[in-house]
């Protein structure tokens, strides 16, 4: 802290004559020092490395380019129609969807049923809910590598229990047909924690009284549940869904060290698309193309979720 | 310790003007109370001499310069604030201290100083707390030794006791008065209650949209209220207006009810036959019994207090509130009788709301 | 919403099932289907650390139970070895540095939002949040040309300051709505004892701000300690990898040995484990109540 030169007290009212009248300048300008020491790192960084990369990856798409050199070869809409043309993509944004209806479907009713649960007065709430949190602190790859080994048919726990039943053990992560279902198992195993906590939180902001006033009014316990908490809990609802999309669209983490996008491209994202066909083969241009879609996916998610949730909360 | 003055001092918010040219001169040493319902512009105006709002016409002068351009801690103001807006990470000791650490003091001096302010308010215990571990009444301590230590030219209160309850509230107004005789800093304070005001201030500057109604000793106020607007800011319960007409004039002068009841006035208000007026009965003004002006109407509220008893009773159609002693016989439904000398009727314009 | 914490209180209050004594046949359905969902959770992650200790023959007739003889030696190589530790320190390297990053340059703009008035200040702020919208991953590439030609390829700061990049919108937001619910009185105070905005940031604003500085810093920490995708694309030298590509790597060098990968990969998210653990209310705190402010 620097040391001010003049103590408080030897400017007394008197010396305030000696100060000249300077116009506004006691709160207006004070303001610019900060302003000018405060803003810029955070803005240079933010510009630099969010707002131009996104705005050059909408010029890049115009371009067959292989990042060296300038991009010079223009080629309009050509890795537009490429990316729309190409099946890997469309089997990227059918797994992306599949993820959604997961994640509201069996995502959300799970992670509000053992909220209702934990959240009650029973002993070992405390304990259930770390459990259930833990697979989300874990990060994506570490979750992807364990459930390559648990899938794994040769040494895994599904080879373990098929060898308890006397089954062949499947290969789900090499069966095209099954290796997007084992992966939705992973996401869900994964991000239920996550989406009870929400609800936990849903569920504790509730007025106590408004059900005792539900038991008053003779309500069981399914109907209080059906007519007064899930009501009350909408705007939760909408979030953790919201959560499951924006999840949806960056999923690639897990996704690498389980399959890759394999086989032949059943398990792809949108991310683990942009990387396969983007990032490995440099093909800077192509690549820029799909995070142009996936950028006008997410703000278009982002500005409904918006208009969504202001409408009602 | 410096007098204070403002010299039509103005606030604007773009096109809105909040503060319509205050002219308000205090001398050293004085307690002066702006009062004034909410949203009067009172706060405004302390902020506006504290340096924390920006003055858009006007002068404040603060000893012999003016600060207008000077910042809250080249004004040497010291601030109460109605939240006592201690901070919260600091000891009573580092919240009191603050202001001199900033400026440098060194540590034994501010030790000093926060010490001697501490047994002055009461707080040599209190020390090494945090705000959070004290009560209302010693966080509102807090805050005033937060602006006695620094010794500042003015003190600046800002609703410094309506953050407390009434019992504690009439416990801090009385150290408030002890500390200003003791240290006789001169002292503005903001407001919306009358009685903190009539009970605090030397002066009292009542306000009203941005404008001043009045200024005066309380008594001034009280005896002689300038307008409509401070007849009924200034006592309580309020005094009670009534329209009426002057009928007669000079010494004869009455006013004339809706329901043709004639009041009495002082021969010296400068009223002229048939104009329409307000009259102003101040509640404890109405004593019961026949004598000077007598006023009768049936009871229609009781309110006992202990020592004294509000009645409210019908004249000319509206509610009329007395005083009265808490042993008088008062009956719902019953005849009031009420008397007032003439002297002590008050009488506005009813246009123009002026005192005549 | 209210703070979210494992710990938060189980009481009469928050609990629906208010007032009301669980009987005993819902108790044990109760029971019964938390420990088995407890059980998927958790034995995936200890047959993972179990079958660290097993031999590959074992792990093949034998992925559940305890080892019949515990092979330290999977383990032990692995903290024995230089690449372990060099890539836990490269991952908290970048992880610090990303944390005071974000901190230190969000809390200053945040700053400037929250307390100072100036032109186009509202655009200037939803300019930021713009970065809450898409992912990094969005703009890899663009962002890959762009650390190039700043020469940062292949160093700490070409993962940091992009992850710093598109932290600072959520960095900033949280702050700002910390900053703005503080009392405006406080200000004044400030301002009255003599402080600017710098005295008033650094007095006053930040000793205040504690909860929501580890708030932004849980948050910026967990992502950075498990991003994966943002060093696969800047860094290409294994003495820089961060743990989660250190995984991938030595995944791919030991395919045949699932043992040794399992060990592995115990020991890299044990740290993460202890820490849960020990800060547990801190994290999910930090983790749920952020995301869902922002």
């Amino acid at each position: 802290m620097s040391e001010m030169l003049i103590s408080t007290n030897v400017v007394t009212a008197g010396s305030a004559l000696s100060v000249p009248r300077r116009r506004k300048r006691s709160l207006a300008h004070s303001k610019w020092p900060v302003l000018i020491l405060f803003l810029p790192p955070a803005l240079l960084l933010f510009t630099v490395l969010v707002i131009l990369p996104m705005g050059e990856a909408g010029w890049y798409s115009f371009y067959n380019w292989n990042g060296y050199g300038s991009p010079t070869q223009w080629i309009g809409l050509r890795n537009y129609q490429l990316i729309f043309r190409n099946g890997a993509f469309t089997q990227a944004l059918i797994n992306n969807g599949l993820i959604v209806v997961v994640s509201v479907c069996v995502q959300i009713p799970l992670a509000l049923w053992l909220a209702s649960m934990v959240a009650s007065r029973i002993k070992g709430a405390l304990f259930f809910r770390l459990i259930f949190f833990l697979p989300y602190v874990l990060a994506d790859v570490a979750a992807g590598m364990i459930w390559r080994f648990v899938y794994d048919g040769d040494f895994g726990l599904v080879a373990g229990i098929s060898h308890f039943l006397g089954v062949e053990a499947p290969f789900w992560l090499a069966d095209r047909d099954m290796a997007m279902y084992a992966i939705l198992g992973v996401v869900v195993w994964k991000y239920f924690g996550f989406h009870m906590m929400l609800f936990i939180a849903g569920l504790q902001s509730i007025d106590k009284s408004v059900l005792e006033a539900a038991d008053i009014d003779g309500a069981t316990g399914f109907q209080k549940f059906r007519l007064v908490t899930l009501p009350l809990l909408g705007s939760t609802v909408r979030l953790s869904v919201f959560f499951g999309v924006v999840g949806s669209l960056q999923l690639f983490d897990m996704i690498m060290p389980l399959t890759g996008g394999g086989p032949s491209n059943s398990t792809q994202t949108m991310v683990t698309f942009l990387y396969n066909f983007g990032v490995t083969r440099m093909q800077i241009g192509f690549g820029s193309a799909v995070g142009v879609v996936l950028f006008v996916l997410c703000v278009t998610l982002a500005f409904s979720y918006k208009r969504v949730f202001m409408r009602h909360d | 310790m410096a007098p204070v003055e403002l010299r039509q001092v103005r606030k604007a918010y773009g096109a809105l003007e909040v503060i319509h040219g205050v002219s308000l001169s205090i001398e050293d040493g004085q307690f002066i109370a702006l009062v004034g319902p909410s949203g009067c512009g009172k706060s405004t105006l302390l902020r506006m001499i504290a340096g924390l709002e920006e003055i858009s016409a006007g002068d404040v002068i603060i000893g012999d310069g003016v600060v207008n351009d000077l910042t809250p801690r080249e004004r040497n103001i010291a601030m109460v604030f109605q939240s006592y807006a201690l901070y919260p990470h600091m000891t009573v000791a580092e919240n009191m201290g603050f202001n001199l650490r900033l400026a440098g003091t060194p540590k034994p001096a501010i030790a000093e100083r926060v010490n001697e302010a501490a047994r002055m308010l009461d707080l040599t215990a209190l020390l090494d707390r945090k705000p959070a571990q004290l009560s209302g009444g010693q966080r509102q301590r807090v805050a005033m030794g937060r602006a006695i230590v620094r010794n500042p030219a003015v003190f600046l209160f800002d609703e410094p006791l309506s953050n407390l309850d009434a019992k504690l509230r009439v416990q801090m107004r009385s150290e408030i008065k002890t500390l200003h005789q003791k240290v006789g800093t001169t002292s503005i304070y903001v407001t919306h209650d009358q009685i903190e005001a009539m009970t605090l201030a030397d002066r009292i500057v009542v306000l009203n949209q941005g404008r001043v109604e009045q200024e005066g000793t309380p008594m001034d106020l009280y005896r002689k209220p300038a307008n409509l607007f401070v007849a009924a800011f200034i006592g309580s319960p309020a005094m009670n207006l009534l329209d009426g007409t002057v009928d007669g004039d000079g010494g004869e002068a009455a006013a004339r009810l809706a329901d043709r009841t004639a009041i009495r006035i002082a021969p010296d208000r400068k009223v002229t036959r048939g104009q329409a007026i307000k009259i102003g009965l101040r509640p404890e003004h109405l004593s019961p019994g026949q004598g000077g002006t007598t006023l009768s109407g049936q009871t229609l509220l009781v309110e006992p207090t202990g020592a004294q008893t509000h009645i409210v009773f019908d004249l000319a159609g509206h509610p009329v509130t007395a005083i009265v002693d808490g042993e008088y016989p008062a009956r719902y439904g019953a005849r009031f009788d009420a008397n007032i000398p003439a002297d002590q009727v008050h009488v506005f314009d009813r246009e123009s709301g002026i005192a005549l | 919403m209210t703070e979210i914490s494992a710990s938060a209180p189980i009481d009469a209050a928050s609990a629906p099932t208010s007032g009301q004594r669980v009987r005993t046949g819902t108790q044990i359905y109760m029971y019964v289907s938390l420990l088995l969902v407890a059980a998927i959770v958790v034995v995936p992650l200890l047959s993972t650390a179990l079958g660290g200790f097993k031999t590959l023959g074992e792990l093949r007739g034998n992925p559940f139970g305890l080892p019949s003889e515990w092979q330290w030696a999977n383990y032990t190589d692995i903290i024995l070895s230089k690449r372990y530790w060099l890539q836990m320190s490269n991952s908290l390297i970048i992880a610090l540095l990303t944390v005071f990053l974000t901190l230190a340059f969000g809390a200053m703009a945040a700053f400037c939002f929250a307390h100072i008035r100036f032109f186009g200040s509202s655009y200037l702020l939803n300019y930021f949040l713009i970065g809450l919208m898409f992912p990094a991953a969005t703009a890899i590439l663009p962002l890959y040309i762009r650390i190039r030609d700043l020469g940062l390829i292949d160093t700490y700061w070409g993962v940091v300051l992009p992850q710093v990049a598109f932290g600072l919108g959520m960095s900033i937001m949280l702050f700002r709505n910390y900053f703005r619910n503080l009392p405006q009185e406080l200000f004044d105070a400030a301002f009255v004892d003599g402080c600017g905005y710098m005295r008033f940031f650094w007095h006053i604003t930040l000793p205040l701000s504690r909860p929501i500085i580890a708030t932004v810093g849980i948050i910026s920490f967990v992502s950075s300690w498990n991003n994966y995708i943002v060093p696969l694309i800047m860094l290409n030298s294994d003495s820089l990898y961060p743990w989660p590509l250190g995984i991938m790597i030595y995944r791919g060098e030991f395919s045949t040995e699932w043992q040794l990968v399992l060990a592995f990969i115990t020991l890299t998210i044990l740290p993460t484990i202890i820490a849960f653990f020990l800060a547990q209310k801190h994290i999910i705190a930090g983790l749920t109540a952020g995301a869902v402010k922002s």
